[in-house]
């Protein structure tokens, strides 16, 4: 059930008024992780035996590890069991292909069987919530949740189940102990962040899509300006995308009282690499922060382990997205743009004299590139692209007008509310403006789309 | 959870940043946005209709290509309803598929009687299933008129005509048969769809954005439209008007023999479990309480292209239509065949063929008594 389809509408006017009747009893939550398990349920109900299963394990170990002595052999079993979970469902295939590759390679005359499991949508990002619970738990920075259904609720929560974001226990489920506030404020603030999401994803994100997919599916057809074009319209459509859908999580979320994290913060405007993952999936890249990259010694222990621990880092991350080669290219190009942004920045001839908008089209630029390595469906896709990028002739791109003038319109947003004319967007006319204006547009020109998510296949 | 550690979190404030933008509207700014937009929509489809515009002719259809536009259908409806008593609804038999726009049936009554009495109502690639929603739903204006509705007995020559195959089959006007109830097997879509489907019949604004779609955008949303043309404005495109409902490349004055179409047996399905046929009662009932005169016309259809067995069913058939028809005091017409050549296929007559029928139906003493001021 996605939240821009008619289902989900009807899923929330029966769950929403209900929430409300029971949200000073004890019955709140049994009523909020049915919801839950009913909305995940919705995709495949086998889904729901994973997701129980995986709040059961942490749930118990959790337990265990407040009486036990051997509180780390219980972590283990927790990160164990999360990245076993993990490996099964999302790496099986990506393993099994490589191992039969480096067996044919060896001409050993074997092929290990293919796993044949579908990935559970929002596997990644479920797993994530729950490991960090028991990790943050194990560290001393929650407090043990003594209640299975407000802890299997937390994990399993349904506006941010299938794409995040990845929520700290620490955030969320004190959340969850009380009862939540109800505030005019919170309904038109959910309100506003659905429809701006809303906009993002349909009239944007999925208008974007239409020339992105045709460039992509056969790159070897375009010339020069179609793939760049191509490329750049993909850097936006996937921040519509999932910036749209984390807008539309947060503003569910919002309307029941609960307040989720910020995953985008105009990841655009960002002047570094490094300024550029502090604003992109936030929730993300601060849970890697915390637990891969500090754990890993952080920039603590010199220039070197620095730059290594950036690099497994960024490589991980990227093997996070997708179980393909593409992907952990994707976090090796980015690892190596943080690096090289990281040194420019130690400059003062860099630091001082570059101008902010130079430099935000340079990180803007390195990360469109590294875009094509996510994009492309195989490696071989992403060379095809990138030598036709830098070799092929002028051949007219085709690509709408109309698309680059959204785009153009969304940054000049972005880049006024970062500026000293932000005032001029906060004034009621022009707010009030803005969404009629988003509204009818939606209303008359947008498709009516049920497009996935991207994020949804990770 | 202990006692000090819930006091701690009752306390605890959230302060989690709302967004990355200014859109961040108060209670009543959302109201005026609750009154404001509602207005829009209503009010966007009716001023439209004064800045498009459609005067349709004495014999006026819809353009073949805009048969799935339903908001212009009921805007079709209204303008001939204001102006004439007899309206002809029924597939493309009635439509005119293989002839001019000057050789419907409707065209040819009015023809036989001198004035324009008959509005061609009709709507290429439709079958009862999908007239009855058309007519539910965007054919409210139809109200105290004489109705001459055609039952093709087509619709009921096979389980696939039917619609009653179980493997899914993609027939015509999709959004306007029953999504829920009664089922049909072949109709797969996802429930989202067809959700989506029931709601739009009832929000005249979502037909109308259908109808610029379909008239200015060849039928694609406008995302897909600008990939087609990258350059142009899409807003301009909205300029161009309504196409004409000639069609004249669809005309075709030759014979199924010509065509080299030879007989067939067709797989009849039974009258008592047709979905058709039940959907087609449903469609005349809906009209008779509509205080609509209603007159069925059966056919016409190409006798001369069933084999002997298929013809003995077909003759079971046409009894127990009329028995019914009779049973429920329904005016009706069941013609004889046309000759063979005035058929285009097992449906269709040619020019000469709707002329003919027009002719048998004007002497028919229960339309004389019963349609004809």
């Amino acid at each position: 059930m996605l939240f821009h389809t008619w289902p989900f509408a009807l899923f929330f006017l029966i769950v929403y008024p209900i929430y409300l009747v029971l949200k000073n009893t004890r019955l709140r939550l049994p009523w909020l992780l049915a919801s839950s398990y009913i909305f995940y349920a919705w995709f495949n109900p086998l889904y729901v035996v994973l997701i129980f299963y995986s709040s059961l394990v942490d749930y118990i170990v959790a337990a265990r590890m407040e009486k036990s002595a051997r509180r780390k052999t219980w972590l283990s079993v927790s990160i164990i069991n999360n990245i076993g979970l993990l490996s099964f469902f999302k790496y099986g295939g990506f393993i099994v292909d490589n191992i039969n590759s480096l067996l044919s390679a060896l001409h050993i005359p074997y092929g290990v069987p293919e796993p044949g499991m579908l990935l559970p949508v929002g596997i990644s990002f479920y797993v994530f919530q729950s490991m960090s619970y028991t990790i943050d738990f194990y560290r001393g920075n929650v407090e043990r949740e003594r209640s299975f259904i407000r802890y299997a609720a937390f994990v399993s929560l349904f506006p941010r189940l299938l794409a995040g974001p990845i929520e700290r226990a620490r955030n969320l489920l004190p959340q969850m102990h009380t009862t939540p506030r109800f505030s005019s404020q919170d309904i038109t603030d959910g309100l506003s962040l659905f429809i701006a999401g809303l906009f993002k994803k349909i009239a944007l994100a999925d208008y974007l899509a239409v020339y992105v997919d045709k460039i992509y599916s056969s790159p070897e057809q375009f010339q020069s300006p179609a793939l760049i074009l191509a490329t750049f319209l993909f850097a936006w459509q996937i921040y519509f995308d999932f910036s749209g859908y984390t807008d539309m999580a947060r503003g569910v979320a919002r309307i029941m009282g609960f307040r989720l994290m910020l995953n985008f913060n105009n990841p655009y405007l960002a002047t570094s690499l490094g300024d550029f993952w502090a604003r992109w999936h936030i929730s993300l890249s601060s849970w890697f922060k915390d637990y891969v990259y500090i754990p890993l010694g952080g920039n603590r222990k010199g220039t070197f382990n620095t730059y290594r621990n950036i690099f497994l880092t960024m490589v991980i991350s990227g093997f996070w997205h997708g179980a393909a080669w593409t992907f952990i290219l994707w976090g090796a190009v980015h690892a190596l743009g943080r690096f090289l942004t990281r040194e420019m920045e130690r400059t003062s001839l860099y630091r001082e004299n570059v101008p902010k908008i130079v430099k935000q089209l340079f990180v803007f630029a390195l990360v469109t590139f590294a875009w094509i390595f996510f994009r492309a469906e195989t490696i071989s896709d992403a060379w095809t692209i990138i030598a036709r990028i830098f070799s092929s002739g002028w051949a007219n791109p085709y690509c709408p007008v109309l698309a680059l003038m959204l785009i153009f319109a969304v940054w000049l947003y972005e880049y006024a509310y970062e500026s000293r004319i932000k005032w001029i967007l906060e004034l009621k006319i022009v707010r009030t403006g803005i969404v009629i204006a988003m509204i009818l547009y939606l209303a008359i020109f947008a498709p009516s789309s049920e497009q996935g998510f991207i994020y949804l296949q990770f | 959870m202990t006692n000090n550690h819930k006091n701690s979190n009752e306390k605890r404030e959230y302060h989690v940043p709302y967004g990355s933008n200014a859109i961040r509207l108060s209670g009543p700014e959302w109201i005026a946005i609750a009154i404001l937009c509602p207005a829009l929509f209503f009010l966007a489809p009716v001023l439209w209709g004064y800045v498009e515009a459609f005067e349709p002719g004495p014999d006026y259809r819809l353009p073949y290509e805009l048969g799935s536009d339903y908001w212009l259908y009921h805007r079709h409806c209204r303008k001939v309803c204001s102006k004439v008593e007899s309206l002809v609804v029924g597939d493309s038999v009635i439509w005119g598929h293989y002839v001019s726009k000057d050789n419907t049936l409707a065209s040819h009554l009015n023809k036989n009687i001198g004035r324009n009495e008959f509005a061609n109502l009709g709507v290429d690639g439709f079958h009862p299933a999908a007239l009855l929603g058309l007519l539910k739903y965007y054919g409210r204006d139809i109200t105290g008129k004489n109705v001459i509705v055609q039952l093709n007995p087509l619709w009921m020559s096979s389980q696939k005509h039917d619609l009653q195959t179980e493997k899914e089959y993609r027939f015509n006007h999709p959004k306007l048969v029953p999504q829920f109830n009664p089922k049909i097997p072949c109709y797969k879509d996802s429930f989202s769809k067809r959700l989506f489907i029931a709601i739009k019949r009832h929000i005249s604004f979502l037909s109308w954005t259908s109808h610029l779609r379909m008239t200015y955008y060849d039928n694609l949303d406008m995302p897909t439209w600008t990939l087609e043309h990258p350059y142009q404005c899409p807003f301009q495109a909205v300029m161009a008007g309504l196409p004409t409902a000639d069609n004249l490349d669809l005309v075709e004055n030759i014979s199924w023999i010509e065509k080299g179409i030879t007989p067939e047996d067709f797989a009849w399905v039974k009258l008592e479990t047709s979905l058709q046929w039940s959907l087609f009662q449903q469609t005349v009932n809906l009209l008779r309480a509509r205080d609509n005169n209603v007159f069925v016309l059966v056919g016409p259809f190409n006798e001369h292209m069933l084999k002997a067995k298929s013809y003995e069913t077909y003759l079971g058939m046409k009894t127990e239509i009329e028995s019914w028809l009779r049973q429920n005091n329904v005016a009706y017409y069941i013609p004889p065949p046309l000759p063979s050549e005035f058929y285009r296929d097992a449906s269709h007559p040619i020019a000469e063929g709707y002329a003919l029928l027009a002719k048998q139906l004007s002497e028919n003493q229960s339309f004389r008594s019963r349609v004809i001021p």
